[in-house]
């Protein structure tokens, strides 16, 4: 729904927080940037945590090609100190950037419910939103391994300027609406 | 058991009452017997004129939260979060609501009409619906009364931070941390702890705590009074091993060990204890899910002893196959067993062990009046929750009653847990790719006369159904010489000479210059009465090791029966000389002289 009012007014800035505090456009990338993925996190989620290796694995694969990863914390009692140290734990440094969405800004853009949750921002729109795999059926039930990539295919299609195959898939993980509370 | 039905009764009705809204709940609460705090919970609501009343925190919510999750859900518990102020809650509320719904918690997947079990504490469907019911309010936390209380949920707590059973008379420790890796979906890893006892003891209780429950979900726990699990956990330079727990590492008579979150096995009375040996060591396997980070994982494991030797032992029964052989795509494939006891017994627990493929879960008994009482049925089998099951009343079976198991495996795609994708042949085996189907089942029999006649009659069954795990073992992995030398072992107990014989002469092939393995085969080829090929193999391994005291032992023997006297008596001299302390060797030397003395011909 969201996305669609980008088409319309491209020019709509989304303001996230940086970590020093300052407001930023989460939309704004870097320039030659072809794609930001923003990944929706949380300091505490174990399913986010348990994405690690994963997230650090699909952003080497990309970072040759224009694809810039931010993680977007909604959580407003995460604070920078919090947010500095949690990447450092799972050592997010060189794989991706980070903002606070507090206000849910962002959230709302994409239409993210779980962390975490993927979305892909490539030539004005959101071509991708969901899961960064189908490892997690249900919370409770999980795959050994994910059958279908779904991150990763969406991103070698925008990475080719072909199609995405799944524009939104399920994410299963822990509850935005209640980390906002 | 009547005590929490009751509980439930009432939170049900109380909760009822905040829906209705209505004025004449504050005349009825008090004569349920409920704590007055309901009542004057439900007044600040009224009072403060909320509106239409939905499902808050501190009345509804906190209660339940309490008795049903904070065992786990505590600061330091087992379970990764707690649950036990509002904003511990709240920041869960949603996922709370999920997961109950879909019975992910509480982690019991027994059906709830079977037992009752020790902490058999299901949610209601009426439970669910209120937890549901205030996610979807937003969370709201209820009155000012409770939140001057300091937002503790107001029930007493059940749970204590330190070891649920009271200070251990033993600690073991990891001597150091293992660090898990931070990927992978489930991890496996095996450490071996010696048990520093100095005399024998009586063991009551064990209480195992994870040391990070983040990562740790479980715990298989045997004890082993051989080196053989000690000797792979030294080969592994890092705390604990990759692998296998060895056959050598059992229950101890007949005793369950081992932990899921959540349970704490009781200790037991002095009468039903366990005796454990010197030089014993704990075998621990740790199953983990890993973080996304590297973790440090440090468990540690408490011991409990009683003064007096055991009265009772119970038996650990075991129904199952271990000749699994699921077909690619079978979505099921179903295996079932049974054994008839011969004696009365009372079942104390039952715990059914399988893999990822698993999904409906059957145990019962069948009396001999044809009557059926359920072991345990769950419907939607989940490798991760392997509780073990304990009556709360053991459960009163006579003689001829049949114990029998069918379960019921999914190898589809359609499986989420199938570990092979696209789905391959599953057959039995420990390895967590594989599979497996048992039912342990322990019964205490009535006395020493029926715990060794039910010993002694079940032991055959167990042993013929070990056998064909290891022939399937064996056909994966021809060349592990351990494998034959323990299926030959089954055999001979089996009565089977013959084919201990072929298993032990392929350890003999696959390490000819290993005294151990012509003596092994030896001493298989001497039951078999082959004795002109077992003095060959038993003087091949004096060959190869002179000084192998055991192999002239068996080999005096061997001359023995064959009246060969003076050749056994050299055998024998020899087993003592090498071994001069011992009284066995002696009495040995001193039977054959009186032998030969004694020889009809002379």
């Amino acid at each position: 729904m969201y996305h669609r009012s980008v088409i319309f007014l491209p020019l709509l800035a989304i303001l996230v927080q940086a970590l020093s505090g300052a407001p930023v456009d989460a939309l704004q990338a870097p320039a030659g940037a072809k794609a930001i993925v923003f990944l929706f996190t949380s300091t505490e989620c174990p399913i986010s945590n348990r994405y690690a290796p994963e997230v650090h694995r699909i952003a080497k694969s990309f970072a040759s090609k224009g694809v810039v990863f931010r993680l977007v914390y909604p959580s407003p009692s995460e604070d920078a100190a919090a947010i500095r140290e949690h990447m450092a734990a799972f050592s997010y440094a060189g794989s991706a950037d980070a903002v606070r969405d507090p206000k849910s800004a962002l959230v709302k853009f994409v239409g993210a419910t779980v962390t975490p949750e993927a979305a892909i921002f490539a030539n004005g729109r959101i071509v991708y939103r969901g899961r960064i795999d189908d490892r997690f059926v249900d919370l409770g039930r999980e795959r050994p391994a994910p059958t279908e990539r779904d991150l990763f295919d969406a991103l070698t299609a925008v990475v080719a300027g072909t199609p995405v195959p799944h524009a939104t898939t399920q994410a299963v993980g822990c509850f935005i609406s209640d980390l906002v509370r | 058991m009547k005590a929490w039905l009751v509980a439930i009764a009432v939170l049900v009705v109380v909760h009822d009452f905040s829906h209705a809204n209505v004025a004449p709940a504050f005349g009825v609460a008090p004569a349920f017997g409920v704590a007055q705090a309901f009542g004057v919970a439900q007044a600040f609501g009224v009072a403060q004129g909320l509106g239409p009343a939905v499902p808050v925190f501190t009345k509804d919510v906190a209660p339940l939260l309490v008795d049903r999750c904070a065992t786990c859900h505590h600061p330091g518990g087992s379970a990764p979060f707690s649950l036990l102020t509002y904003a511990d809650a709240k920041r869960h509320a949603s996922q709370i609501a999920v997961v109950t719904t879909n019975r992910f918690m509480p982690p019991w997947k027994a059906d709830p009409a079977d037992g009752p079990f020790v902490g058999q504490h299901p949610l209601s469907a009426g439970e669910i619906g209120m937890l549901r019911q205030w996610a979807d309010a937003g969370a709201p936390e209820g009155d000012a009364l409770r939140q001057a209380q300091g937002r503790r949920a107001p029930a007493s707590p059940v749970w204590t931070d330190g070891w649920q059973l009271g200070k251990p008379d033993l600690v073991i420790t990891l001597p150091q941390a293992y660090t898990l890796p931070a990927e992978g979906t489930d991890a496996f890893r095996i450490f071996v702890l010696p048990i520093p006892v100095a005399t024998a003891r009586f063991v009551r209780g064990l209480e195992f705590r994870p040391g990070n429950p983040k990562v740790v979900h479980h715990a298989n726990i045997r004890i082993d009074t051989t080196p053989a699990s000690r000797r792979l956990d030294e080969a592994d330079p890092a705390p604990g091993y990759d692998g296998l727990i060895p056959r050598s590492a059992t229950y101890p008579d007949g005793h369950f060990l081992g932990w899921t979150p959540g349970q704490v096995a009781p200790l037991l009375p002095n009468d039903l204890s366990w005796r454990l040996e010197k030089h014993t060591d704990l075998v621990v396997e740790l199953h983990m899910q890993p973080s996304g980070k590297p973790e440090q994982v440090s468990p540690s494991i408490g011991l409990y002893f009683g003064d007096t030797a055991p009265t009772r032992t119970p038996v650990m029964l075991r129904l199952g196959r271990q000749n699994i052989d699921i077909p690619a795509g079978d979505a099921n494939y179903t295996i079932t067993d049974s054994y008839t006891v011969p004696v009365d017994v009372e079942v104390e627990a039952v715990q059914p062990h399988a893999h990822y493929r698993a999904h409906d879960v059957r145990g019962e008994a069948t009396l001999p009046d044809g009557s059926k009482k359920a072991l345990i049925d769950i419907a939607d089998w989940d490798f991760r929750w392997q509780h073990v099951y304990r009556f709360v009343t053991p459960m009163r079976l006579p003689k001829g009653t049949t114990l029998s198991m069918r379960y019921t495996y999914d190898n589809s795609a359609a499986n989420a847990r199938n570990p092979q994708q696209p789905p391959a042949r599953a057959r039995w085996g420990q390895l967590s790719a594989e599979e497996m189907g048992d039912l342990w089942i322990q019964v205490v029999p009535r006395d020493g006369r029926d715990l060794d006649l039910l010993s002694r009659d079940f032991r055959p069954k167990v042993a013929a159904e070990d056998v064909r795990g290891y022939e399937s073992e064996i056909e994966k992995h021809p060349g592990d010489t351990g494998l034959h030398n323990d299926v030959a072992l089954l055999y001979l107990e089996l009565g089977r000479a013959d084919h201990a014989v072929a298993h032990f002469q392929t350890s003999v092939a696959l390490k000819p210059q290993s005294a151990v393995a012509h003596y092994n085969l030896g001493t298989a080829l001497t039951v078999g009465r082959r004795l002109d090929e077992a003095a060959g193999e038993y003087r091949e391994a004096l060959r190869i090791d002179p000084a192998y005291a055991n192999a002239h032992n068996n080999l005096g023997n061997v001359l023995l029966a064959q009246q060969r006297f003076d050749d056994a008596i050299r055998e024998f001299r020899e087993v003592v000389r090498l071994q001069p302390e011992s009284a066995a060797a002696k009495k040995n030397l001193a039977a054959a002289i009186a032998a030969a003395e004694k020889k009809p011909h002379d």
